[in-house]
């Protein structure tokens, strides 16, 4: 074994020799960050080896770092393997930090109608003359007081035991707590005396990345506490694609733990925050893609990634939330949203029921963009999907100063026509590290109207200008000088990144014409764009539309629902009447594989123009363009 | 013809001039305004609709040229004065088009002797002429910049802009009131793209010949075809960032398996064959510049343009 300490946190780990630096980080806990999931390829996890024997192949990996860097021995933790006890220095940036989540789902008037009840009953004990069975009294008492039907509810034995002790020791006055279940009613728990008042849910969004989780007092009606974090697996990956991939090679108990202890680890900060105990926890709703939500309940994803790409299981499902590992009431019961498909799983679903389009007679449009987006068109006769990967690009990925939306990301810019100087603002405002999603799409648009940049997105290198310069393979625009920036180095965009933006929103776009055309509508019969996720709440909308990410309708129009997955999954946690209608909604939706559609690479092609090759498509936009950049010619 | 060959379409090619003449302001015998086509090629019933043109491709370095085509024009690829000479009076073709592979070498910077090239193949042959600059960023603008003065008032036919390189290139055909040929790889929205590209830095439709791509025949020459017929198409019903005259070189047809590996005694044949088939499609397809290297490809091209217009079958069966 080989000691590993990390600094500057002096975190020690001992390890097997030959093992990586990666794991040995991920057993000490640090979350690096791997968004290719360990392979070498995004070389995001450099680490300085300070003292000891390692190897590590700085020849093949030296693209990934400066000249600095280099200089100071940077490595990357995945490719490097430990042969001695070594002291590894672990730059801040390596980590993962805390990032700027969304928790605030629209305000929508919801009729409150928990699936989850509790019943405070006070019974008259037993006697010579009143022999009645303890359960038939408990159920009656129950039945009196509002409840449900005694012959309708169900008991399961776990119950049954603990009732003749509970009712006795209470001296006949407890609380039973009533759930509707798919088979019914049933009594799920029996406690002493009035508890009635401590009755909590908690509407889960398993985001790939994120874990948002909304605590409610379904007595009150009211939000109890909120909390998020991240998802725990991202140490098995950043992706999904390898999350599976991990689950393959390791088995997928590791993911299906990581993704409890995730949601574990909001629902108890939250009700921490509340000052409320887990126990009282008797509902978990949980919205998530099909991946996430097949993981978390044990469910093999792996024949989804490959052809034909076919899930085990698309309805909704309820199991008890103590068979997975959720730390609530161990009786209580844990919701999880339909899906659609592989790829429209049921954050989809919980964004339909956010955005209500599946109730409307206009036409709505619903986007959701991630690492993989989906994309919703329909009414509440019809309705298209179809989903695809965006790259990584619009979240900061694959571009050279891209980051998430954390502290000192770059997310507004303008350009100034003349001198071409940019002003930006930044998440908490402290000096730019980088530059995350709504930033880029900034950028592109304000590039694109100063004629930095063509409609194909490269770079006009004849302009005269120190901020447009050639350095390395490709011409950049210098978005912050080195002086300016909280990382020492100059913040720049390069012509490779456009072009991974420009891809990026060219499937999106593409993916949009798609069901159009399946729809037989054009833009104009679109009545509202409706943005799901965390992207799409800090998106400027006018941007949106000047790069051809989405198509072309009125600015007013276009809705950011945010959070569109904890949202929907608040609704279904306190409406049980929308929760019944998932599966509908679910199975009414059409799915369009766009490997399949032949067209969809033509649509592909043309999107990939600022902001599309058919110009008439974009007219507000070609008039803004024409406009100024005419006047810079 | 009873039946109506324009079917809903309304909309036609834009005309290009190439070369001048004296009174144009040039040196050449004769010049060409191609385009204008309101229907497919060969389905016109309008009188005087021309045949597509044929250009025969020289080059100032034969190194990089198809040993078929050095044995069979000899020492003339040495000269391309000489060559472009030859190839107006004794090949007849309509065009010339010089590629400047002289340029390819590793570090080339003797841009004076580019002019003299040019200068020299204008004074060799009096037909307009297409001029092929670099194949190198860093040096495309000094090269364009020397060829478009080299053939200023001439209209050249420059070749060639691409996505990723088209400033230099447009420059020097603006300044000097030169064509330009953009090349997209075998894509109707690419070919698009560029066209607005060009058309963005003030280059007017009527200097811009497509070039969709050529593949082989046989090595993807399907694509190339429908590409160039759906440009036609997207042309013909008003698009008009697509209406412009179809250039069509498929360079790569002398260097296909089938001619090199064939025996000593075929190969020529072959040669020709391969390239009048891929040309005579391109020239269906809606080309309207058919570019060869084999000299007798020439006259079997010409042959075959007469008879699909006279509707008579005089090719073959001999």
């Amino acid at each position: 074994m080989r000691t590993v300490t990390f600094l500057p946190s002096y975190r020690k780990i001992e390890i097997a020799r030959g093992s990586t630096i990666l794991d040995a980080a991920q057993r000490a806990g640090l979350n690096m960050n791997v968004v290719c999931g360990g392979q070498g390829k995004c070389g995001k996890c450099i680490v300085y080896v300070q003292s000891g024997k390692t190897t590590f192949d700085g020849q093949k990996y030296g693209r990934f770092f400066t000249d600095d860097e280099r200089s100071r021995g940077a490595c990357l933790a995945c490719e490097t393997s430990i042969e001695s006890d070594v002291q590894v220095f672990v730059p801040e940036s390596t980590l993962i930090q805390e990032q700027k989540i969304l928790i605030d789902g629209q305000e929508t008037a919801i009729e409150f109608h928990p699936s989850v009840r509790k019943y405070y009953v006070e019974l008259q004990p037993p006697s010579l003359s009143d022999p009645s069975p303890d359960l038939s009294r408990l159920l009656w008492g129950i039945q009196k007081n509002g409840g449900p039907t005694a012959e309708k509810m169900y008991v399961p034995l776990e119950v049954l035991r603990e009732i003749p002790a509970i009712l006795r020791h209470s001296e006949w006055k407890s609380t039973g707590t009533i759930a509707l279940v798919p088979g019914g009613y049933r009594l799920v728990d029996l406690q002493e005396n009035d508890t009635s008042k401590r009755l909590y849910g908690a509407a889960v969004d398993l985001g790939s990345t994120t874990i948002v989780v909304y605590l409610w007092d379904l007595v009150s009606g009211k939000v109890a506490g909120v909390a998020s974090n991240y998802n725990r697996q991202i140490s098995c990956g950043e992706d999904i694609l390898a999350r599976v991939n991990f689950a393959r090679k390791n088995g997928l108990a590791k993911l299906q733990t990581l993704a409890t202890e995730s949601i574990n680890a909001a629902i108890t900060s939250a009700s921490n925050t509340a000052g409320i105990d887990r126990e009282d926890i008797y509902e978990v709703v949980v919205a998530g893609n099909t991946v996430m939500t097949h993981m978390l309940l044990g469910i093999d994803p792996a024949y989804m990634i490959a052809e034909p790409y076919v899930p085990v299981v698309r309805r909704a499902l309820s199991v008890a939330t103590g068979r997975i590992g959720i730390a609530c009431n161990k009786n209580g019961g844990l919701f999880v949203f339909p899906a659609v498909s592989d790829f429209i799983g049921g954050d989809i679903i919980a964004d339909i029921l956010a955005c209500g389009m599946s109730e409307k007679e206009e036409i709505s449009l619903l986007i959701d963009i991630g690492t993989n987006f989906e994309v919703v068109l329909g009414n509440s006769e019809w309705m298209f999907s179809c989903a695809g990967a965006a790259g990584p690009a619009l979240e900061g990925g694959e571009v050279l100063f891209g980051m998430r939306a954390n502290p000192g990301a770059i997310e507004k810019i303008t350009i100034e026509p003349g001198m071409l100087t940019p002003a930006f603002s930044t998440i908490n405002g402290i000096k730019p590290r980088g530059i995350c999603g709504s930033g880029l799409i900034d950028l592109l648009a304000e590039l694109l109207s100063t004629c930095v940049i063509d409609r194909t997105g490269r770079i006009n290198t004849g302009i005269e200008n120190p901020r447009i310069r050639t350095t390395g393979h490709f011409p950049e625009y210098v978005v912050a000088w080195a002086n300016e920036t909280d990382i020492g180095k100059d913040i720049v965009i390069t012509e490779n990144d456009i072009k991974n933006l420009i891809m990026s929103k060219a499937s999106v776009h593409a993916a949009c014409l798609t069901l159009m055309k399946q729809a037989g509508i054009t833009r104009r019969e679109i009545t509202t764009i409706y943005f799901a996720g965390a992207f799409g709440n800090y998106i400027n909308k006018n941007n949106a539309t000047i790069i051809g990410l989405i198509p072309e309708i009125n600015i007013d129009q276009i809705i950011n629902i945010g959070n569109g997955a904890v949202t929907g999954a608040n609704i279904a946690l306190i409406n049980r009447r929308k929760r019944k209608t998932l599966d509908e909604i679910a199975y009414r939706i059409a799915y369009i594989e766009l490997n399949a559609e032949a067209s969809f690479m033509d649509e592909y092609t043309s999107s990939t123009f600022l902001p599309h090759t058919d110009l008439t498509l974009f007219p507000r936009v070609q008039k803004m363009l024409d406009t100024c950049r005419v006047a810079k010619r | 013809m009873a039946y109506d060959l324009h079917f809903d379409w309304s909309s036609s090619i834009t005309e290009v001039m190439l070369g001048a003449t004296k009174a144009e302001g040039g040196t050449r015998r004769l010049s060409y305004r191609i385009g204008g086509g309101t229907t497919l090629p060969f389905l016109e019933t309008t009188q005087g609709s021309s045949a597509p043109l044929i250009a025969f491709e020289i080059c100032d370095n034969p190194q990089y040229w198809s040993p078929i085509v050095r044995n069979y024009c000899g020492d003339l690829v040495n000269d391309c004065g000489e060559w472009a000479k030859t190839a107006d009076s004794g090949y007849g073709s309509d065009m010339i088009r010089l590629y400047l592979t002289s340029t390819r070498q590793r570090n080339f910077s003797d841009i004076p002797s580019v002019g003299k090239t040019v200068e020299s193949v204008l004074s060799n042959t009096s037909l307009p002429l297409i001029i092929e600059g670099s194949n190198e960023p860093k040096i495309d603008s000094e090269v364009f910049l020397k060829c478009g003065e080299a053939g200023q008032g001439e209209r050249l036919l420059l070749g060639t802009a691409e996505a990723g390189r088209y400033r230099s290139i447009a420059a020097a055909a603006m300044a000097y009131n030169h064509s330009v040929i953009a090349q997209s790889p075998i894509d109707v929205n690419l070919a698009k793209q560029l066209n607005i590209l060009l058309k963005e830095i003030g280059l007017s439709r009527d200097h811009i010949i497509i070039d969709p791509y050529t593949g082989s025949l046989g090595y993807g020459f399907e694509y190339s075809y429908s590409a160039m017929e759906r440009i036609r198409f997207s042309a013909l019903k008003g698009d008009t960032d697509l209406a412009m005259p179809i250039i069509c070189s498929a360079v790569d047809t002398l260097t296909v398996k089938e001619i090199r590996e064939a025996g000593p005694a075929i190969q020529d044949d072959i040669a020709v064959q391969w390239e009048f088939t891929t040309g005579l499609a391109a020239a269906i397809a809606g080309s309207e510049i058919i570019c060869v290297r084999h000299p007798k490809t020439i006259p079997l091209l010409r042959k075959a343009f007469a008879s699909l217009k006279s509707g008579k079958n005089t090719i073959g069966g001999q």
